[in-house]
């Protein structure tokens, strides 16, 4: 019903600028994410579109139609908080019947359809308990109900997952993804979290420092980043800095064949995947000698690194190879070209506070080992 | 305006303005005109332009100093005695109060009652004719009411610091008691008993380092109360030498339009000692507890 | 809003073989100590109303009587009497105090939020500026501003008592509401309007309910400390608005002794019922009445 466009949608405090001149479209009845790290202004374009904020520059437009004074309460955008909000001065079926109650809808009518809102998110009989009295992951039930009894035109969910123990989180993305997909409102969520965008949203905005780097399906962001902080931010290990000529890229690590990215001769960052890279012991194209630095047993998986000359490589195989990887002992890993992507190339000074970060600890290295549920600072 | 309402920068100010215009016209309006009136000649003194007369014959009185001391005194006593008791009592009524609401609620009983009050309840308690005397009397200890020490009207003010020290207390204690059962003290205690410091040690360098800062800011407010209190030194203190307060409602109210200059000139001066003591006492007080806390 | 720590238990120290029947022996001397200090003080804090109680019922209270030898309602009659000029003093109390209190809440909910939410240069000045008032003798206040008045008419009038005593009362509700608004997340004031609350309702729905407690003893707070003042209302007022404590002092000054002892306790008895209800409405939340922070 609702479709979204951000257009060069500025705001500024002071002298930070939290979203710089974001263009965005948001499709008609799709789940997009705004993914980024803390203080990306991911939450306070969040709260751009619902009008809880004041562009200082840009507009935001519901089909079509500029809403700079249209007040965040007729805006019909419905912002879900990361931590419920629920009002702990009314009941949960108060609290889920406020939106109508704002609307002048009378008394029964809001009982009746806040109860069977609950019973939809799946808490029939909780209308007359007090919220203290329900679960971390019941309230953030009754949160969503709360947005969704008023049938908003968009749903805005702040980190809907982040509060929530892990075991419950399944439960809840089930919920949102059946309720989004019956009522086919229009939901932008912001998360920090790339499983969770990617599980959520049929499109992923990926944001760093205010600005849109990149947007496509979770997919395209995964194996076509659009530049090194994007690869990066996703978990990427493997960026191999080269001159590209023609269809080779010649590396530290040795001349790779790379068919797809960036096409222009010149310096580029070359990425790959982890568990794209195979262990081979033939011969061939994009076949690299290396020496076992490291290898560590996660379980499910084992995680390798290889040390091609001064390039490190991160590669993910099966345990029944770890055997044949013990750290020192030689190896032959394959490149395959398909999963190869060129980027262009960043530019030496990001590079270089990059490369210091790495040595300090403070950039993602690998998907895995990052911290989760770290709180979005520019709430 | 809208833009205005939106700058994040000017929005405090503009929720802060009715309030702090209110202030600072009634109060800054107050000391502007202390300050000039107290330097206008008086009409029909034949003076013209600004005369430092009032300040000359008020510093000139030999009154000034012996008022200045006794206010200082008041003030001073009254502050050590709330500061003590005050946390005394809240520290006894943690341990004993905690399941009565009822022993906090007497324990405040003090607060809302009007000094007027407090000093009438003194003078029946402490005054010649008062329940001391009485019992002293009935006990055959004096022989008339006129032979009962004097408690009240007398030089060491003690009727005066009894009613300061009946309503102080509970403020002090009150405030005290709220900080002693705050979750940062009591889990600063059992962690200090768990390290091994008995009770006296506890509180020695544990609760009291915790609560005083606190209690700092309402000592503040009751030395100023006690340095300004008119209505009680009225009611209960000697004719001589009078507090600073009395001292100028008196030139206030005195027939000699002589004297309005000199009582706004005592004003002015009352203003700034009690603001210089605060800063003073905030200052010594601040640099004592950092110091405790090393 | 602090939790109240639970106490031990009345000291009934179990002997085991553990160190913790000594802690509570340890706990159980100290409470006796701390017994006897509250008796002491909870009895200092009643006495000075005894010979208050004896005194205004009693008839010809002469020296040494302790209990009065005659009993008499005659001082509480004329007190209390159809006419007597307590009545109109009470009146003029409680309009001079609750259009303090409430002029002070309507100026003093913005100041507490901008205190209370925000954090900006200049916040430390403000305070101080907002507290100054507080620590100048109200006397000095009233004197100087009894020439501002005098030139603009307004001295006698209930106005005028009205505005100086906002000059004590306003800093602390102001504070008092500061505290209140720290703990408020505007989060949920942005989860109201996104849910399709207008400004005042958000304002009625949220934000005044959230600060509910504050809200009331401010409230409170500010009607007190009107009610209490003397000194203010005696020279701003210039005899012709005669409060409570402008009547009791008069009457202490001069009047009849009996008489005085029932106005002193009648002017408590609002106080008290404010105080027994504040303390049963704010309970299991700390510090209520001295919760200035």
């Amino acid at each position: 019903m609702t479709a979204i466009t951000l257009t060069s949608l500025t705001k500024r405090y002071g002298t930070i600028t939290a979203v710089d001149d974001v263009d965005l479209t948001l499709p008609d009845g799709e789940i997009t994410a705004l993914l980024g790290p803390s203080g990306c202004g991911k939450t306070t374009t969040l709260k751009l579109i619902g009008g809880l904020l004041t562009p200082t520059a840009g507009t935001v437009a519901f089909d079509g139609i500029d809403q700079r004074d249209v007040r965040a309460e007729h805006r019909g955008a419905v912002m879900v908080f990361q931590d419920h909000l629920l009002f702990p001065y009314l009941s949960v079926g108060d609290n889920v019947a406020f939106g109508l109650r704002m609307r002048g809808v009378g008394a029964r009518q809001r009982r009746r359809q806040a109860e069977e809102m609950l019973a939809r998110v799946g808490l029939p009989d909780t209308a007359d308990r007090h919220p203290d009295e329900l679960s971390g992951g019941q309230r953030q039930r009754v949160a969503l109900a709360r947005a969704l009894v008023v049938e908003p035109r968009v749903l805005l969910l702040d980190e809907p997952l982040a509060s929530l123990d892990p075991h419950l989180r399944d439960g809840m993305r089930e919920l949102i993804l059946d309720i989004q997909r019956e009522e086919q409102v229009t939901t932008v969520v912001v998360t920090h979290d790339q499983e969770e965008a990617a599980v959520l949203a049929d499109r992923v905005a990926i944001m760093f420092d205010g600005r849109i780097a990149q947007v496509g399906t979770a997919r395209e962001l995964h194996d076509r980043p659009a530049d090194a902080e994007v690869a990066r931010f996703l978990g990427s290990p493997n960026l191999l800095p080269g001159v590209r000529s023609g269809r080779i890229v010649e590396t530290a690590a040795g001349a790779l064949e790379v068919p797809h990215g960036t096409a222009q001769d010149g310096p580029v960052l070359v990425t790959i995947r982890p568990e794209a890279i195979v262990v081979a012991p033939a011969s061939g194209p994009n076949i690299l000698a290396g020496r076992v630095r490291d290898a560590r047993d996660l379980g499910a998986r084992v995680q390798v690194t290889v040390a091609v000359g001064d390039t490190q490589l991160t590669l993910v195989t099966r345990p029944d190879a770890l055997r044949a990887l013990l750290p020192g002992s030689d190896v032959r890993i394959r490149l395959p070209a398909d999963a190869l992507w060129a980027m262009p190339a960043p530019d030496p000074a990001a590079e270089l506070a990059f490369r210091q970060d790495v040595v300090e600890g403070v950039a993602p290295v690998d998907a895995g080992t990052r911290t989760q549920g770290a709180a979005d600072a520019d709430r | 305006m809208r833009t205005l309402l939106h700058d994040e920068r000017l929005r405090p100010w503009l929720l802060l303005a009715p309030a702090l215009t209110v202030v600072g016209v009634l109060a800054g309006g107050a000391i502007v005109q202390a300050a000039v009136r107290s330097v206008s000649p008086v009409r029909g003194s034949g003076e013209t332009g600004l005369t430092l007369s009032a300040y000359r014959s008020l510093l000139a009185d030999p009154e000034l100093p012996r008022s200045l001391l006794l206010t200082l005194y008041l003030a001073t006593t009254s502050t050590l005695l709330a500061v003590v008791l005050g946390i005394a009592a809240a520290l006894a009524l943690r341990q004993v109060a905690a399941r009565s609401r009822w022993l906090t609620t007497v324990f405040q009983l003090p607060l809302p009652i009007p000094h007027v009050v407090g000093a009438v309840a003194v003078l029946a308690l402490l005054g010649q004719s008062g329940l001391f005397s009485r019992i002293a009397g009935s006990a055959g200890l004096i022989d008339d009411a006129a032979s009962f020490p004097a408690l009240v009207f007398d030089p060491l003010a003690i009727g005066i610091l009894a009613e300061y020290t009946w309503k102080e207390v509970p403020f002090v204690g009150i405030v005290a008691l709220a900080l002693l059962r705050s979750s940062r003290v009591t889990e600063q205690e059992a962690a200090a008993r768990s390290l091994g410091a008995g009770p006296w040690q506890r509180l020695r360098h544990v609760t009291l380092p915790l609560v005083l800062p606190g209690v700092l800011s309402v000592a503040v407010i009751v030395f100023a109360f006690s340095f300004g209190a008119f209505e009680v030194p009225l009611l209960l203190g000697a004719s001589f030498p009078e507090t600073l307060p009395v001292m100028a409602f008196r030139r206030h109210t005195d027939i000699s339009l002589a004297a309005r200059p000199e009582a706004l000139a005592l004003s002015l001066l009352m203003a700034a000692v009690a603001v210089a003591c605060v800063a003073l006492a905030m200052r010594v007080a601040r640099r004592t507890i950092r110091e405790e806390g090393r | 809003m602090t939790a109240t720590a639970t106490p031990l238990p009345p000291a009934q120290p179990r002997r085991t073989a553990t160190g913790r029947g000594r802690h509570l022996r340890d706990d159980t001397g100290r409470s006796w100590t701390a017994r006897v200090v509250v008796t002491v003080v909870i009895a200092g804090i009643l006495l000075p109303l005894v010979p208050l109680l004896l005194s205004s019922f009693a008839r010809g209270y002469f020296h040494p009587q302790v209990v009065p030898e005659t009993w008499s309602l005659r001082a509480w009659q004329i007190a209390l009497g159809p006419g007597a000029a307590t009545w109109s003093a009470l009146v003029a109390s409680v309009v001079v105090a609750g259009v303090v209190s409430l002029i002070s809440l309507a100026l003093g909910l913005p100041a507490g939020r901008a205190l209370g939410l925000y954090r900006f240069r200049g916040r430390r000045v403000v305070e101080f500026l907002l507290l100054a008032p507080v620590l100048v003798p109200p006397i000095a206040i009233a004197i100087g501003l009894h020439g501002v008045f005098l030139r603009l008419g307004l001295t006698g009038s209930v106005t005028a008592v009205v505005l100086v005593h906002l000059v004590p009362v306003l800093p602390y509700v102001v504070l008092i509401l500061a505290g209140a608004f720290a703990n408020l997340d505007p989060a949920f004031e942005d989860q109201a309007r996104s849910l399709g609350a207008g400004r005042l309702a958000v304002l009625w729905t949220v934000t005044l309910p959230s600060i509910a407690p504050g809200l009331v003893t401010a409230a409170l707070f500010g009607f007190l400390v009107s009610w209490g003042q003397y000194a203010l209302t005696l020279v701003i007022g210039g005899g012709r608005v005669v409060t409570l404590p402008i009547l009791i002092f008069a009457s202490a000054s001069g009047g009849d002794t009996a008489v005085t002892s029932a106005l002193a306790l009648f002017a408590t008895l609002p106080a008290l019922a404010i105080l027994l209800i504040n303390a049963h409405a704010v309970r299991d939340r700390a510090a209520p009445l001295g919760g200035v922070r």
